[in-house]
Formats: structure tokens, C-alpha cells, sequence
């Protein structure tokens, strides 16, 4: 588990936790059923108070990122889950049967959406329309064709 | 597991306050304070000087009789502690008065034989980190180094409630930084109640869980430090592109949440306090875009400061942005 904190950053660090772990969840690099480290040992790690990491993992928990084995520790979910949103924003989507592609697909577009809204924001505060905006978006992906286009940023 | 064990004891309050007041002569030190520290947390004593922080230390541990109220430590009024409850006590005071013709070595072992429970381990490896010289007298240290000894000295013995005034004030940032890593290391150990007072507010916010904030002798926030992340904000404001006529924004920002304004024509920083909640009406009202960004303590604790009541302090108002109108 690769995690790094900015510990002036004003963003509370069982957040930054949170936030790093669903993310190489949804690229691949935490696959399911991997074990990840305790609390104790990630505390030691990175310099915080183990509370501080079991919170981040509670939340990930509820989530439906991290399950906890009976008698073993906390695991990566594998399979199919419930949508990383669903557990904050309280609409379950009812996926439980999808395959496990989709719903890594659906993790991946929630985390790239996350990291995007920022994006979003200084796109409205420069005035810089929705069209052009996806423009940049498109030349920043080194992806000029429409059609990649339509595949990578549908809606 | 280890999850449910930690719930049941942080549930075991270490450290307490009831409407505990301190008066010297005159001058209220503490003024009704009300406040507890459970096991395994860290709290971040901030406050100006004269604030009450040194004082409300001294009471937990005895060293002060409050005028009213309570001050406990382990469920024990300070002042009845026990030795068997000081030997559960690490204390980092601000000033130590160590024995300055002793040795580093010699004061350690003078102190280890008041306690049961001293840790040889640790003490070698507070000394490796610490790159403390253990052969200088006392007297000829420099104040980092006694500092680095009162800190070996507070906590060798496995504390279950640790309490250090500003201990980091003389130490250069490597050794803040193995004394903030000894820390954890103890939370992990044996997950005692910690409360460190400090100026150094960069260095509060990387350690500590939560927040206790003096102004005058009363309790200004007693609150975690996520939360407080999570509440406060500082906001860019533009107009949208196609709306908001110059000045719109001005005279418009009177809602007690906003807490400090800078307003231009065209554009305005704000800091608020419930960030998430307000954003969005506040976007359509006036007719703009926010980017939000996250407030750190230190801007934080100048918030604080401001909202103390205008009667006794008017600084308030005096002070005005460089341009156009503050609030």
C-alpha cells in the first residue's frame, strides 16, 4: 500500500488515507482479497495515531472498499460491491450482481470524478465553457478522436 | 479485535476538568472550564500567552488547588494524588529544574529509581534519537538538550497520562520531529492521554487528534481536528461570467458564518465555517463560483481570536483590508 501525507495540508489525514487507499483499490494496485497492513503498523508508518488510521478504515469499510474477514483482518472487498457512493450518500445502488468488471469500472469513474471536480470548478471560474472544457480535457489525454472521446468521458 | 478493545477504553476518561476556575489575586487564570481526555488521545493545548494553558496543566497534576470546580487525573482530584497515581504521570514542565551538577546519566538514574515500570529500552532509544549526550552536566546543557532530558524523564516510565508545556519550544526541527514520532510510539505502547501545549501550531495540527483552544482562562474550542478541517474553509468567490454586477457581493456577507471577508469588485475571499453545507445556496444567491479550499489551524486559531466579544478587545474592526471593505 503506497500512502503519503501532507501533514500541513488543511485536509484531515484520515481523508488523505481514505482517499489513496480507494484509489489503488480502483487502479489495481490493492486487488481483492489482499490483506492490508494493521492499524498499529500503518500508525508506525506514516507517523500517526493508530485512531487515526482505524477511522480511515472504518470508512472505507462502510464504503464497501475494505471487508473484515471473521478472526482475520481487513481485507481489499473483492467482487462486487455496493458503489463506493452509496454507502455516504445513503442510495444503495443495488449492484450485487453485477460482474466484477463493471463495478471496477464504476469504482474508477467515481475516483477519476473526485479528482476531476477541482477541475470543474476553475473551468467555471475561468468562464471556459463545458464544450471547450472537454476540449483541454481531451488534449490532456493525448486522445484528439471523438470517438475515445465519447468512451472516456460519457455521462 | 484490537478495534472493539480500543472502543471500550477510550470510553476511560484520563484526564478532566468541571467547571474548574483558577483565580490569582485578581486575575482569572481559569474561568469555569469544562473539559475531558480520554486514553489513546492526543490533544493540542493552543492559546495565547496568559491564555490559562500552564495552568490548567498544573491542575490536573496537583501543582495548583483550584479556587472552584474540579480538575482529576485518573478520576483523582489533583490535589489528592497519590505517588502510586504520579507514578502513572509523565510531566514535561516549561521550565525544569533539574539538579544542573549532574550528569545527563546520573540525573536518569537518580529519577528511574522512583519508578517500577522504568524502561531501559526506551530510554536507549529516546537517547539514540535524540542524539542526547548523556555525559554533559545539567548545568552546562544547552536548553534543547534539557529539554530532550525532561522529555526522556517524562515519559520512560510508561505513563498512562502524559502532560508536556510546550515541550518542543527549544528543540530544532529534527528533534521535533523524533519527539512527535515518540509520541506515537507511546500512543502505540501503551495508549495513554496526552496533552501537549505549544505555540507551534504547524506542528499541533501534524500531531495531534484534537483541539483545546484558550482565550482568557475559557475553553474557546474543545473539538477534533478532522471535524475542524472538515467545517472550515477558506473560499475564492468569482462572479460567473455572464452575472454579478460590480459590487454585488459587498455589504452582502453579514451571515455569522462568513468569518473573515476580503471583498473586491469582482471577486471575494472569504473563510467560513460550515463550508460544505452553505456552499452551494450561497453559489445561486449571489449569483458566483466558489473553490473551496481547506483552512489550516493556524488560519483557524486567528478566526478564534477575532470572535472573542468586541467589549473587551475592539481591535476588531480596527483592522481593514488593504483593499476595498472588511465585512
Amino acid at each position: 500500500m503506497l500512502i503519503t501525507l501532507e501533514r500541513n495540508s488543511g485536509v484531515p489525514v484520515f481523508r488523505q488515507i481514505c482517499d489513496q487507499v480507494r484509489f489503488q483499490v480502483a487502479a489495481g494496485v490493492l486487488s481483492g482479497g489482499m490483506e492490508i497492513p494493521s492499524t498499529r503498523d500503518l500508525g508506525e508508518r506514516l507517523g500517526v495515531n493508530p485512531m487515526t488510521v482505524s477511522k480511515a478504515y472504518a470508512l472505507l469499510e462502510q464504503e464497501g472498499v475494505l471487508e473484515r474477514r471473521p478472526g482475520l483482518s481487513l481485507v481489499v472487498r473483492s467482487g462486487v460491491r455496493g458503489g463506493v457512493r452509496s454507502a455516504v450518500g445513503g442510495t444503495e445502488r443495488g449492484s450485487r450482481s453485477r460482474p466484477d468488471a463493471e463495478t471496477t469500472r464504476e469504482l474508477r469513474h467515481e475516483e477519476l470524478e473526485r479528482l476531476l471536480r477541482p477541475a470543474a470548478i476553475a473551468a467555471r471560474q475561468l468562464g471556459v465553457p463545458a464544450k471547450d472544457a472537454l476540449e483541454v480535457f481531451r488534449k490532456v489525454l493525448r486522445a484528439p478522436e471523438a470517438d475515445n472521446h465519447e468512451r472516456g468521458v460519457d455521462r | 479485535m484490537t478495534h472493539t478493545e480500543s472502543r471500550t477504553q477510550r470510553d476511560r476518561m484520563v484526564f478532566a476538568a468541571d467547571q474548574l476556575s483558577k483565580r490569582f489575586d485578581e486575575c482569572v487564570a481559569l474561568d469555569q472550564v469544562t473539559c475531558s481526555v480520554p486514553r489513546g488521545r492526543v490533544v493540542g493545548l493552543i492559546g495565547r500567552n496568559g491564555s490559562g494553558k500552564t495552568t490548567l496543566l498544573r491542575c490536573l497534576q496537583g501543582l495548583a488547588a483550584p479556587t472552584a470546580g474540579r480538575a482529576t487525573t485518573f478520576g483523582v482530584d489533583g490535589m489528592a494524588l497519590v505517588d502510586a497515581d504520579l507514578a502513572r504521570i509523565g510531566v514535561v514542565h516549561q521550565a525544569n529544574r533539574f539538579v544542573p551538577w549532574m550528569s545527563g546519566r546520573s540525573h536518569l538514574d537518580f529519577v528511574r529509581s522512583f519508578y517500577e515500570r522504568w524502561d531501559r529500552e526506551r530510554e536507549r532509544r529516546l537517547v539514540d534519537a535524540f542524539e542526547l549526550d548523556l555525559r554533559q552536566r545539567i548545568g552546562s546543557m544547552s536548553p534543547g538538550s534539557v529539554q530532550k532530558l525532561a522529555i526522556l524523564t517524562a515519559t520512560c516510565h510508561h505513563p498512562e497520562a502524559i502532560l508536556l508545556d510546550e515541550p518542543a519550544a527549544a528543540l530544532d526541527p529534527p528533534s521535533r520531529e523524533a519527539l512527535y514520532a515518540t509520541l506515537f510510539d507511546l500512543l502505540r505502547e501503551d495508549e495513554p492521554a496526552i496533552i501537549i501545549s505549544s505555540h507551534q501550531l504547524d506542528d499541533i495540527e501534524r500531531s495531534v487528534d484534537w483541539i483545546l483552544c484558550l482565550e482568557r482562562g475559557r475553553v474557546v474550542r474543545d473539538e477534533a481536528l478532522d471535524a475542524l478541517q472538515e467545517r472550515y474553509a477558506r473560499w475564492r468567490v468569482l462572479p460567473l461570467p455572464d452575472g454579478s454586477p460590480d459590487g454585488a457581493l459587498k455589504g452582502n456577507l453579514r451571515e455569522p458564518w462568513i468569518k473573515s471577508a476580503i471583498v473586491e469588485d469582482r471577486g471575494a475571499l472569504l473563510v467560513v465555517e460550515d463550508a460544505e453545507t452553505k456552499r452551494e445556496a450561497f453559489e445561486s444567491r449571489h449569483g458566483v463560483t466558489v473553490d473551496s479550499q481547506p483552512l489550516r489551524l493556524a488560519e483557524m486559531f486567528k478566526v478564534w481570536m477575532d470572535e472573542r466579544p468586541s467589549d473587551d478587545r475592539p481591535r476588531r474592526d480596527a483592522v481593514a483590508a488593504p483593499k476595498g471593505s472588511q465585512r
